[in-house]
């Protein structure tokens, strides 16, 4: 007990990141010169924007005409809202080696209970990372078995857990069973079960919904017979409409029966993944289902498709009128690397999607899709102050993120990497290796 | 001469027979004349009416008009053909586990070189039976494991399991147990390795031991091992060896193997030897040749059908013409029913013959080539004078469907196949019944009869029809106003007689005539498949295996990245002639040169990977800390897609490594992406050797679970002891060879040392031939390393991934190695926990040559927006930025005198960009190696409209084609790619 206890101490100490949230907004910001990217309302050139008390207050031209208030020239520069990763393990995992730091996945297949947020580790250094690079948003999300849990979308700053979550919850995640059928002769016993597998498990999913259901049932009626059952009472918010089930499917097949599954449950659906979105265009348009895409950094499923494949998915979902959104992918071991979602968009964008459809559909898109569009993805007046600004697109690898608010709170952009880049530099210049002056 | 053979068979017969006599002495008459049959005496001659006299076990005399002796009974086989004996060439005998090994085996659980087949062979009836129905009567039994899995040999198909040849073939497969075996080799990389070392250790023995037997006073007994002795012994005897193959790049493998040691080599064949059957053909192995050809694939439902891919359904159609190709193309073989049941072999073999395989090849394959081959030319695979009795009797063509295989002879001896006891009786009988005739028509379809009862033109269909040997029985109804009668009786020679019970009367039948046979339906006949090979096989594959000559290329207008002195140049013109950079400046003309318009486009030089698994079979051979012996180079895969998809990102080049399970892991393979050539051309002639080492996590097995803590070393302490320990050895071994190689008086009289491929790598690496690629985190092992390294004399070559790097930049620099990073990752295991994508920029701004790599199959793809992260974080310029990615792992790799840059007299690798390079913007349109295009948007513009069309056409002839499966499962999946990632994934 001693041990574990000094390890947990050992741990946060080690993986405490050193950024210091920011403060309230406490007085009205007007910074002006800039390329506005709104998303909503196209680019504006050489305007101004105004936030205070963490809203935008008014996006154009001329408004420090308006107001008398301090307004900071930012001649050159972008202004972009907040990116946002549609799922990741942020917050729930450090070293993805490291047994005793990981936290996205909760013993047992089904766990619709589990809440994200109550996890988050507001001082996981790969926040102060992520954010460096303008995602100031981030759905965490848990990853076991078949139901894994609720996800929470997280802002990336804050003292705690509840200070940073934005929104709670965002979606009910099933990870959709494998429909795949072995084509070989070795495997044909292998075959025979997996036949039986993939039934029994959609007939688990279907038990549980008809389960939750008898339970909302006992609940709504007062019924004397009610015992609560945590796993059940996990699942209400999803029955009642409150928040769509994220359905994480790749392969055709599992999508079919996934979107085919929500039909014949009645519920709301948003599919993750997506690899072979593109094959289902025409289903996923008319019932009008939403995708959070997370493949463009992938290799093609099949070796006999286009070498292109991965890449040029989104310009297809596009294409078909699909609503979707670009999100990193979602294995554990890319959470550090969430970083770079604005390249996997721009991936896509060099592939045919429309450039601003691509900036879009890692902010608007995706706050749609999560269901926090009132609030965040554009800069509009009224959203919050959730942004950032760039010395050039932000689409653009050499680009440079320079300063970044969350509701107005301006935030810390130091991180763990500049901080040893800097460490490290000192003893070049000390040594005489890198010239210049030793820098404090 | 004939008195002579005569006496010696009699000899043979008294002296045969060793073990005494249990009750009653058989001697079944052994002298036959086997008369009026079609007489195939070798492949494409026969005589017809012809006889063959056997005469205690060996065939006396055959021909036309022959004397049948006085003592011969005579059995008439009018309307049967017989061929000599098949011979099966390939039959897998389980092998029993040796319950001890013997002290003086081999040191290896997979070389079994001593194992004497023959010994260990005991006839199973149910084996035989079902090898008799195929018709054959010898076969080639091989044993089913080890590497080096032991001496096959030829037997009597009989029931006394005669040997005939004891030792034909030392029987070599690439069995690979896989990561879950922790003993030596469970990679494809460690087979090879194995199979080198044992074939050398095999030559260096026989020495050692004549030397020892010849100057006993000056070398210490030498350690008995049963395997090299064997080995030493074939070797000298140049006996065959046979390499089991799985698929066509696999043959390739063999030769090189058995060009290496000069071996006497057969190859045991996979059926998709047309893949590659020009390099096939010019070594013209001797094949033992499988007919296993896919089952109909089932494709019905179409999402089931993507599970296919389109070089499994191009093998469905071709498969069937592997061997008239083979023949085309001047290679030999003999067949095997291996891997296939019951009548599938003969069906499959119809089908080939079918597709242009003649008869007479197909005869040969059966008899004459593999009795030549195994040693039996002047016993087997022939009807002559004084060959063994072995015939395989057919009651028409044996290479047409409809005939039956009626028995099989085996050393004089009948192995009846039908059953003796069944007569044919198809056809018209004249049936009495009483005063009244009647006619009765009994048809036989798949070996089972119908029949019925003609009065006038009133058809009285017989039920219940039952013939088992010579009784038959039906019922019928004659008279409608009666109940049926039952009918029983018994066949005679084409007459029948038995009782109607019913009616109370006896019937008798005579046979009048046969009945029309049905006209064969012509379009079961199958024809040779319409398709081309393309190279390699599948989507995206070229059409012809032909290397492509090197064009002249003159891009007009354009910015060009050199990559050298030059910079970055605008407006320029760029010319490549004969696979080279000729000319770079300003309004260049040329003629007879290809023009391409570069306004607007960027070209750079061809971009290289310094740290990829792509292109191999396998990457780990991790049962061992120290694998110096394992070669990438012997498992290349020069069908991996990802090749062309990294062709596609603008690569050229990659360094293909070895995992990181091990501290010294294997040899290294740098590549040019040339797609569609064979892994031998995929090889870059110009680079230097070099080999993985790996220091940290993974080669003290931190991640790989509780049960794996007992390899040493378990700590980084131990990996430098490790590390320490086999250069000291190294340099003893060394120091050894150096001795030897003085030639002094003392050698004369002593055992040579012996040549050990591990320690063969690691003086290379002393003597600064073989460059080191280290996975490396931490800053104390990188120190560590650059320590060892020069106490031993020795400069590393590159620190990989060396996420640490920033920290000792100082010391990477004085002790002169470089660095190949990832970009920006980190996080992923403890020892990464300080990565910063810093890491590239701040060694770089210190003065170590930087790259970037991608250790990934995905990311090599888009390795130019990688670079462009050397300018986000720490501010590269962009040009610094670029070289991340080209010229500096040409340096890292000491092939920058040839490649990574824009310069005159290099090579004509380079890409066309539609943008800056380091956008992400940029899309890669045109990619160059040795002045050929190996990719452009146009090219994989048809290639995706030819290989869509292709598939279509192939899953609607298989759509409309009736099911030839059964329910049977498709069994011809192809595995091209091996699903590893990077350092992290691949354990």
């Amino acid at each position: 007990m001693k041990l574990i206890y000094s390890i947990t101490l050992l741990f946060s100490l080690l993986f405490a990141s050193d950024q210091i949230p920011g403060p309230p907004q406490d007085h009205p910001i007007i910074f002006t010169g800039a390329t506005i990217h709104t998303v909503s309302h196209g680019v504006l050139e050489n305007a101004e924007i105004l936030f205070d008390g963490g809203k935008i207050i008014s996006v154009g031209h001329n408004l420090s005409a308006m107001y008398k208030i301090e307004k900071i020239d930012i001649s050159g520069k972008h202004i972009f809202p907040g990116l946002i990763s549609a799922g990741s393990t942020l917050g729930l995992q450090e070293i993805g080696a490291v047994r005793a730091t990981r936290d996205y996945a909760e013993v047992g297949s089904i766990n619709p209970n589990v809440r994200a947020n109550v996890s988050y580790n507001p001082d996981s250094e790969i926040i102060p990372i992520s954010r460096s690079n303008g995602i100031l948003l981030a759905l965490s999300v848990p990853r076991s078995g078949r139901m894994s849990g609720m996800s929470s979308l997280m802002m990336l700053d804050g003292w705690t857990w509840e200070d940073a979550t934005l929104q709670h919850p965002v979606g009910l995640h099933l990870f959709w069973p494998s429909m795949n059928v072995a084509k070989s002769d070795k495997a044909e016993k292998k075959d025979k079960s997996d036949k039986e597998s993939r039934l029994k498990s959609i007939q688990k999913i279907d038990d549980l919904i008809q389960e939750s259901r008898a339970y909302l049932k006992l609940k709504e009626s007062r019924s004397s017979s009610f015992k609560h059952d945590l796993r059940l009472e996990g699942m209400l918010s999803v029955l009642t409409g409150d928040i769509p089930v994220f359905i994480h499917a790749n392969e055709v097949r599992q999508i079919e029966a996934a979107v085919y599954w929500a039909d014949r449950q009645n519920l709301e659906m948003v599919l993750v993944g997506g690899k072979d979105s593109w094959r289902t265009t025409t289903l996923l348009k008319d019932r009008d289902i939403p995708v959070i895409y997370t493949q463009t950094h992938s290799t093609p499923m099949r070796r006999f498709e286009n070498y292109d494949q991965a890449f040029t998915t989104p310009f297809q979902l596009f294409e078909a009128g699909v609503k979707f959104c670009i999100s990193n992918s979602e294995s554990p071991f890319q959470t550090p690397h969430i970083r770079n979602l604005p390249y996997h968009a721009a991936k896509a964008a060099s592939y045919g999607l429309p450039w601003e459809e691509a900036l879009r559909s890692i902010t608007l898109s995706t706050a749609e899709i999560l269901g926090v569009d009132e609030k965040v993805g554009s800069l509009e007046v009224g959203k919050e102050a959730t942004l950032f600004i760039a010395d050039g697109d932000i689409l653009d690898i050499r680009t440079q993120v320079e300063r970044a608010f969350i509701q107005g709170r301006e935030i810390d952009l130091t991180d763990r990497h500049k901080t040893l880049y800097k460490k490290y530099k000192i003893k070049y210049q000390q040594n005489g290796l890198l010239k210049g002056p030793v820098l404090e | 001469m004939r008195i002579l053979f005569l006496y010696f068979c009699l000899l043979s017969l008294i002296f045969n027979q060793i073990e005494p006599v249990d009750g009653l002495r058989e001697n079944p008459p052994r002298v036959w004349a086997l008369t009026h049959a079609k007489v195939y005496i070798e492949p494409g001659t026969y005589l017809g009416n012809a006889t063959i006299v056997i005469r205690d076990g060996f065939i006396e005399n055959v021909g036309r008009d022959i004397r049948i002796p006085n003592d011969a009974t005579v059995l008439d086989l009018t309307g049967k053909t017989i061929y000599s004996g098949f011979i099966d060439s390939w039959v897998e005998i389980s092998t029993q586990p040796e319950n001890t090994i013997p002290h003086d085996a081999h040191w290896n659980h997979k070389v079994n070189a001593r194992r004497e087949l023959y010994s260990q062979y005991q006839p199973v009836k149910k084996k035989l039976e079902s090898l008799h129905k195929m018709g054959f009567t010898a076969a080639h039994i091989v044993p089913d494991s080890g590497i080096f899995q032991g001496q096959t040999a030829l037997v009597q198909l009989n029931n006394e399991g005669t040997v005939l040849i004891s030792a034909v073939a030392q029987d070599i497969a690439y069995e690979v147990d896989g990561w879950g075996s922790d003993k030596y080799p469970n990679s494809l990389l460690g087979v090879v390795a194995l199979l080198r070392q044992t074939l050398m250790d095999a030559t260096w023995y026989g020495e050692a031991n004549a030397i020892t037997k010849q100057f006993p006073k000056f070398n210490e007994p030498l350690k008995g091992n049963r395997d090299l002795d064997v080995f030493s012994n074939w070797r000298q005897e140049n006996k065959p060896f046979i390499f089991e193959t799985n698929q066509e790049l696999s043959v390739l493998r063999s030769f090189n193997i058995s060009d290496e040691f000069q071996l006497n080599s057969w190859i045991r064949g996979s059926g998709y030897e047309y893949r590659r059957i020009s390099e096939i053909a010019k070594v013209n192995p001797f094949i033992i040749l499988p007919l296993d050809f896919p089952v109909t694939p089932d494709l019905s439902h179409p999402y089931q059908a993507l599970s296919y891919s389109t070089s499994e359904l191009k093998h469905w159609d071709l498969a069937a013409d592997n061997p008239a190709i083979l023949i085309d193309h001047g290679v030999s073989f003999a067949f095997t029913s291996h891997g296939l049941k019951g009548n599938e072999f003969r069906k499959n073999l119809i089908r080939s013959i079918e597709r242009g395989l003649s008869e007479t090849d197909a005869l040969a394959a059966l008899t004459t080539i593999p009795a030549e081959k195994m040693g039996k030319g002047n016993q087997l695979g022939k009807i002559e004078q004084g060959f063994l009795a072995n015939l395989t009797i057919v009651d028409g063509n044996y290479f047409q469907n409809k005939s039956k295989i009626v028995s099989t002879w085996i050393g004089g001896e009948e192995y009846p196949v039908l059953p003796k006891y069944d007569t044919d009786i198809a056809g018209e009988w004249k049936l009495t019944m009483g005063k009244k005739w009647y006619q009765l028509e009994l048809k036989k379809k798949n070996n089972s009869y119908s029949g019925s009862v003609i009065q006038d033109t009133t058809n009285f269909k017989l039920s219940k029809l039952k013939i088992g040997g010579r009784f038959i029985s039906w019922q019928v109804t004659l008279d409608s106003t009666a109940g049926p009668s039952r009918f029983t009786g018994h066949i005679l020679e084409n007459r029948m007689e038995g009782t109607a019970h019913d009616l109370q009367l006896s019937w008798s039948a005579l046979k009048i005539g046969g009945l029309e046979k049905e006209e064969k339906k012509e379009e079961d006949k199958e024809n040779s498949s319409e398709l081309s090979v393309y190279y390699p096989e599948g989507t995206y594959g070229l059409e012809n295996d032909v290397l492509q000559d090197a064009k002249s290329i003159l891009i007009q207008n354009t910015t060009v990245w050199t990559c050298g002195k030059q910079g970055k140049l605008e407006g320029v013109d760029i010319l490549f002639e004969g696979g080279k950079v000729k000319k770079i400046g300003y309004s260049l003309n040329s003629k007879g040169v290809t023009k391409i318009d570069g306004t607007g486009k960027h070209i750079t030089p061809g971009l290289i990977d310094c740290h990829s698994h792509s292109a191999a079979f396998s990457i780990n051979e991790g049962t061992q800390s120290i694998t110096a012996e394992v070669r990438i180079q012997d498992v290349m895969n020069s069908d991996d897609i990802t090749i062309y998809r990294q062709l596609a990102g603008g690569l050229t080049m990659a360094n293909i490594l070895h995992g990181s399970a091990n501290t010294i892991g294997g040899q290294n393979a740098v590549i040019k992406m040339r797609w569609g050539a064979t892994p031998e051309y995929l090889l870059y002639e110009n680079a230097m050797p070099g080999i993985k080492l790996a220091l940290g996590e993974n080669v003290k097995q931190s991640n790989w679970g509780d049960e794996n803590t007992t390899r040493y070393p378990q700590t980084r302490m131990g990996v430098e002891q490790i590390l320490r320990d086999a250069f000291a050895s190294a340099v003893e071994y060394q120091n050894e060879w150096i001795d030897f190689r003085k030639n002094n008086k003392k050698w004369k009289k002593k055992i040579p040392p012996r040549q050990d491929l591990e320690l063969d790598a690691l003086v290379e690496i002393l003597e600064g031939k073989r460059q080191i690629h280290c996975h490396s985190y931490r800053q104390d092992e990188i120190l560590m390393l650059t320590r060892v390294a020069e106490d031993f004399g020795f400069t590393v070559g590159t620190f990989q991934h060396v996420l640490e790097g920033y920290k000792v930049a100082d010391r990477l620099k004085e002790h002169g190695a470089n660095a190949s990073t990832f970009s920006d990752w980190w996080a992923y295991k403890y020892e990464v926990i300080d990565a910063i994508p810093y890491n590239g920029a701040l060694m770089t701004d210190v003065g170590v040559t930087v790259s970037f790599n991608s250790d990934s199959r995905e990311l090599a793809r888009r390795m130019n927006t990688e670079a462009a992260k050397g300018m986000k974080y720490g501010n590269l310029s962009e040009e610094e930025a670029l070289k991340l990615v080209t010229i500096n792992p040409a340096i890292q790799l000491n092939i920058d005198k040839w490649v990574g840059s824009l310069e005159v007299g290099k090579d004509a690798d380079f890409v066309i960009w539609s943008d800056h390079p380091l956008s992400t913007r940029a899309k890669c349109e045109q990619t160059w190696i040795d002045g050929v295009q190996y990719f452009s948007l146009e090219k994989d513009a048809e290639l995706k409209a030819r290989d869509t069309e292709l598939r279509d056409k192939l899953v609607g002839k298989i759509l409309s084609k009736k099911s030839d499966s059964k329910g049977k499962k498709w069994n011809h999946s192809e595995k091209k790619s091996v699903d590893h990632h990077n350092c992290l994934e691949e354990l």
